[in-house]
């Protein structure tokens, strides 16, 4: 937990603009994973993307009028979240439109340096904290952020975009309609718009688990993982 | 019922309480098929029991406390409780439900990590497990919380407004493996020669940037200037014939063929601009004044305007005595390119000095004045379908091919070339413009407008291409390098379609010699 403090203490000096910078560079990354997923598990049809050139990749993004602004009023409200660092969690949860149930669920936890020791206030003793240490995500957290350049950031991220690329090689063929939800994780202190709204976390039950690659920058962490339903188990 | 089994009946004791409270719990029926443990499962719908009511109470617990401290797991544990129980006495009874069920507890910790949310589940199953003791303490709810790898303080919101309907029925599958852009039309994809229709030599080519050397008469005869020769080589039959041969002490410095195709001007390097009959083999005349090379030439009619390395462009009425009619004087360094538009009321002018000068044939001083070029402009061509374009290329600093509506002086277009312009040629069949190029590319490229996408190249030379013809059926283009080599390429063939001599356009055609309908070249 030592180095947990460390980073956490040199984290105010980081200068916010680079905060900012990164959490624009975050939001970014979201808003092509969420078009590509859209994209590669068939939730709207092929003709309705468009190549553009980002990460050095041919991206796929939405030209259909509904999604796009559907998405920017999630990316909207997501970048100022963003920039307050509230949010932990952003899952994509794609879910037939049959049954209603969640066949596939895409989570991007977000970590951000320095943040998780300040922001937590009153989580308990020191003590406390010393079982909370090897449970969970948050001991990852305290790796020191190394310097990156923006090239080394982008491979990262390409290497992720090319995973939920590559992913609909082992990921079940959605049968039927589907159609997606988004979800955070918010800190309970984070403003929230009427548009957003209290729900359950939207698991899928009986899940297959793969945890993809993950990318960080300076302030940022964000890891992903899939998770989708067996289809053959019950 | 399941206590029949000697394990659980084992454990009956410490779980049932746990169990009944779940039960009270409003939470519970979804919790209990997250907690897949079996036993937990199973024992959801087993009728309450007398034990179920002798533990409901919360003193029951109390008396627990002490056991599970001895069943506890480590030394650790033991050293912990005592430290909680001084200062909370709420947080030690989390540290033994958990002893209570090492099952579940290990079973709940796993989850949390794979699965945060069953982890949350389970927290929230914890605290209302506990709840009778202490339901309202927010240091133990934050503390098993915490256990279970969430934060409490922490809400999962969901964007409310229903994404929207895919508006046409998906097949996932039809997706993979398939074409970004689709498959276009075999027979409508641009298809361009890789080879040469036929390959001539030309020894002794000038290897001069400035020069322009090779023209291809309405008659479907090219005429070439190697060195102090002209050879007039007629595509229809093959043959070659030696037009002239200047006297030593000169050179070939330009040509071009007139509008009927029966006579070519030639400009030579000391200044003289001759007239010669091509079926006749001998020369017409002669029009002299010229203080330095004429390197470019071109035809309106009766009216031939030649560029000289002074800068200086003279018009030559070629019908009378007193030739030089006028002249355009704007340039300061040699004048290479020379294009007159096609009806005859424009002519634009590239030179040395990096201009391009658009001049109204009324008028002595130039309508438009370019100096958007940075190297010198020897390629010019106005644009057969839309009389006012006209289209001009720079030479190696410069690179760039722009496009000019003649009328406005406005530049409507730019393409970065990457290599040196030296020619270009606007095909009659196709929207679209042939550019040859020198350093560094020596290629030719196919450019279509106005989308100015490039539709291909080709890479015909060794060395730079120093000029270029088009057949007068447009489909064919005549390419002449410093390798020595002057080659005929297809670049405009066009497919599926009869080659009419609609394509060609009347001024070509003005001749009054019928044209081919299908262009031979043997």
């Amino acid at each position: 937990m030592a180095p947990a403090q460390g980073s956490s203490t040199s984290g105010p000096t980081r200068s916010k603009l680079s905060l900012k910078g990164s959490s624009k560079l975050v939001s970014e990354f979201f808003e092509y994973s969420i078009n590509s997923i859209l994209f590669q598990r068939g939730i709207y049809p092929p003709e309705d993307f468009q190549v553009v050139k980002k990460y050095g990749l041919n991206m796929l993004v939405s030209v259909d009028e509904d999604v796009k602004s559907y998405i920017r009023r999630i990316m909207a409200q997501l970048n100022k979240w963003m920039g307050g660092s509230k949010i932990s969690k952003l899952v994509v949860a794609i879910v037939s439109q049959d049954t209603a149930e969640v066949v596939e669920r895409w989570q991007f936890d977000i970590e951000v340096f320095g943040r998780t020791a300040s922001s937590k206030k009153s989580a308990g003793s020191p003590a406390n904290k010393e079982n909370s240490a090897p449970v969970g995500a948050k001991g990852r957290a305290v790796d020191a952020p190394t310097d990156k350049t923006i090239d080394e950031i982008q491979q990262e991220i390409q290497a992720i975009i090319r995973q939920i690329t590559a992913s609909v090689t082992f990921l079940p063929v959605l049968e039927g309609r589907h159609s997606f939800n988004v979800l955070v994780y918010a800190d309970g202190d984070a403003q929230v718009p009427a548009e957003w709204i209290d729900s359950d976390p939207k698991e899928v039950q009986n899940a297959e688990q793969v945890k993809l690659r993950s990318f960080s920058t300076a302030s940022h962490r964000v890891d992903t993982m899939v998770a989708y339903r067996l289809g053959t188990v019950e | 019922m399941n206590f029949n089994t000697p394990v659980k009946s084992r454990r009956s004791a410490h779980c049932t309480p746990r169990q009944s409270r779940l039960d009270s719990s409003p939470l519970t029926p979804r919790h209990y098929g997250q907690l897949s443990s079996s036993f937990i499962g199973s024992r959801r719908n087993s009728p309450k029991t007398s034990i179920h009511k002798q533990i409901g109470s919360p003193l029951r617990l109390d008396t627990y406390l002490p056991e599970t401290t001895l069943v506890g797991t480590g030394p650790s544990s033991a050293a912990n409780t005592p430290k909680r129980v001084a200062k909370k006495q709420l947080f030690r009874s989390s540290v033994q439900a958990d002893r209570f069920i090492p099952s579940r507890n290990s079973s709940s910790t796993t989850m949390s990590k794979l699965e945060g949310d069953n982890g949350r589940a389970n927290a929230s199953s914890c605290s209302t497990s506990s709840g009778s003791i202490a339901s309202n303490s927010y240091d133990y709810q934050s503390s098993v919380a915490e256990a279970c790898g969430f934060a409490l303080n922490q809400r999962i919101l969901a964007f409310k407004p229903e994404a929207p309907q895919s508006k046409k029925p998906i097949d996932l599958r039809s997706q993979y493996n398939r074409p970004l852009k689709p498959a276009v039309n075999a027979q409508l994809r641009r298809r361009l020669p890789t080879n040469a229709e036929r390959i001539l030599d030309a020894p002794g080519i000038r290897d001069d940037y400035y020069l322009n050397l090779l023209d291809w008469s309405c008659n479907n005869q090219v005429a070439i200037g190697l060195d102090r020769d002209l050879y007039v080589w007629n595509a229809e039959s093959g043959t070659v014939s030696s037009l002239l041969r200047t006297t030593p002490d000169t050179y070939i410095s330009g040509l071009k063929w007139s509008g009927d195709g029966a006579y070519v001007a030639v400009g030579l390097s000391d200044g003289d601009v001759q007239i010669w009959d091509v079926e006749e083999g001998e020369k017409v005349r002669s029009m002299a004044g010229h203080a330095a090379r004429v390197g470019v030439m071109s035809w309106d009619r009766h009216i031939l305007s030649s560029g000289c390395r002074d800068g200086s462009i003279w018009n030559h009425d070629v019908r009378i005595a007193q030739h030089k009619v006028s002249e355009y004087v704007n340039h300061e360094a040699e004048v290479c390119g020379l294009q007159w538009r096609s009806d005859g009321s424009q002519l634009a002018s590239g030179g040395n000095d990096n201009l391009v000068n658009i001049w109204d044939a009324r008028s002595s001083t130039p309508k438009f004045t370019k100096t958007n070029h940075k190297a010198a402009v020897k390629a010019l061509a106005w644009c057969p379908w839309q009389m006012n374009l006209l289209a001009t290329g720079g030479g190696t600093f410069d690179k760039q091919i722009h496009f000019w509506n003649g009328t406005t002086g406005a530049r409507v277009n730019t393409i970065d070339a990457g290599s040196q312009v030296t020619s270009l040629q606007w095909s009659t069949s196709y929207k679209e413009i042939v550019s040859s190029h020198g350093y560094p590319d020596n290629n030719l490229s196919i450019w279509s407008y106005p989308t100015l996408v490039k539709n291909g190249e080709i890479q015909g030379h060794d060395t730079r291409i120093l000029g270029s013809a088009l057949s007068p059926d447009g489909s064919t283009l005549a390419t002449v390098a410093s390798d020595e080599n002057l080659k005929f390429w297809k670049v405009f063939e066009q497919i599926g379609k009869k080659v009419s001599s609609a394509v060609m356009g009347g001024s070509l055609a003005s001749g009054g010699k019928d044209i081919a309908k299908v262009m031979m070249i043997r």
